[in-house]
């Protein structure tokens, strides 16, 4: 799984014009086949609702009324405020995912902040640190 | 809808009931309990459409905790898992202790943690189908969060639910629980191994669930010796 994860990491830090394919065969491929397995541990904290697959890394920290998966996977360090709906998606290392933002099928590259709240974003790479909605659409790389 | 309106929908939605709403807000809480309600029934109904085009049978097990549903479904996919496919969904507070008891039986489960929700609902299992090959599957079996009463208030697009009360309950669970005795297809009545030690009044609990529902099928099972299991299976009609 770090390999595929290092794998993507380099392919969204360089984005081109022409790797969208190239990008909706990664995660695709990352989801289906190395997320697979992941079935949810108990996870001490806040409980959020999960459907599996799911996986968390270390020092994820969750709000309330939070729904994660299918098809999630959470690096370290990672901050899900409240009300956060995730599925499809890969979030990077110490990211932050603001109130009420809904993902599906997306990369949030590492250290991204999302400090925005109230917005419904699919087949996205965002790579970042944003304080409003209007700089999300900004960042915003779809992919398909 | 206006972002403000859409914030206290949300937050209107997390209240427990419509009596803790200030006056002034009623009317808006009530709406929106009523658009919830709506918008699960009508998704319930989409995803039937779905696994019945596709040819997927689809039973829900509700119940209260320890009644036996896992272990209901541990015989039943024992039984099956020779001749269908089956995927169960397994809906749980936390942990994926239940999942992995049915694992054992040739299914696949996907497990759903609800965290501090009380039932699973529509919006859940379609989640897990939509993002799920289903050519996959003959059979898709879900096992809501242990308890008899939040489950009542979701439909989740199944052709068939089961109530699974246990003779240790006592006789009086299924008259406190007529709700959904009135929305299931089939009560089952499980650990009769037990009847002789306990002396509950079993014919009691079988009036009941027929008074609330004249079409119910009452079966009375036990998961542990496999009795009637089969007369179960054969009222799953698949
Ligand atoms: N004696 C007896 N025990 C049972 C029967 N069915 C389940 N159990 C036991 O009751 C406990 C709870 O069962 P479980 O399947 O986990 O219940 P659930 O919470 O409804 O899924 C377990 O220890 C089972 O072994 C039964 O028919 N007879
Ligand atoms: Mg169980």
């Amino acid at each position: 799984m770090e390999k595929e994860l290092k794998k993507i990491e380099k392919v969204i830090s360089n984005l081109e014009l022409n790797s969208q394919a190239q990008i909706q065969e990664l995660l695709k491929n990352f989801l289906k086949t190395h997320l697979k397995k992941s079935k949810i541990d108990n996870f001490i904290g806040d409980y959020p609702t999960f459907i599996e697959p799911v996986y968390l890394n270390v020092n994820v920290k969750i709000g309330d009324d939070v729904l994660l998966g299918p098809n999630v996977y959470i690096g370290k360090n990672t901050e899900i405020k409240n009300y956060v709906e995730i599925s499809n998606s890969i979030i990077f290392d110490n990211a932050l995912i603001g109130e009420n933002v809904k993902l599906n099928n997306c990369i949030i590259g590492k250290n991204t902040l999302l400090n925005c709240e109230n917005i419904n974003i699919d087949n996205c790479v965002l790579v970042g640190n944003v304080k409003t909605k209007e700089d999300v659409y900004r960042i915003m790389y779809k992919f398909k | 809808m206006s972002e403000k309106r859409k914030q206290e929908i949300q937050r209107i939605k997390e209240l427990e009931s419509i009596n803790l709403a200030r006056d002034e807000i009623r009317d808006l809480v009530i709406d929106t309990k009523k658009e919830v309600e709506k918008d699960n029934d009508l998704l319930a109904a989409q995803i039937n459409d779905e696994l019945n085009k596709r040819g997927i049978k689809s039973i829900d097990i509700v119940g209260a905790i320890g009644a036996g549903k896992t272990a209901i479904l541990e015989k039943i996919t024992e039984k099956l898992s020779k001749k269908y496919r089956i995927l169960v969904i397994c809906g749980d507070i936390t942990t994926r202790v239940d999942a992995d008891r049915i694992e054992k039986h040739n299914a696949e489960t996907v497990q759903i943690n609800t965290g501090r929700e009380c039932a699973l609902n529509a919006y859940h299992i379609n989640q897990v189908i939509k993002n799920k090959d289903l050519f996959d599957f003959d059979l898709i079996f879900v096992e809501n969060v242990g308890n008899l009463i939040c489950p009542s208030d979701f439909k989740l697009g199944t052709d068939k639910r089961i109530t699974v009360v246990s003779i240790t309950e006592g006789e009086w669970v299924i008259e406190k629980h007529p709700m959904l005795f009135k929305m299931s297809d089939i009560a089952v009545i499980n650990k009769i191994d037990l009847l002789e030690r306990l002396g509950t009044n079993i014919d009691k609990m079988i009036k009941d669930a027929c008074g609330f529902n004249p079409d119910i099928k009452v079966i009375t099972t036990s998961a542990k010796t496999g009795e009637n299991i089969d007369t179960l299976i054969e009222a799953l009609e698949l």
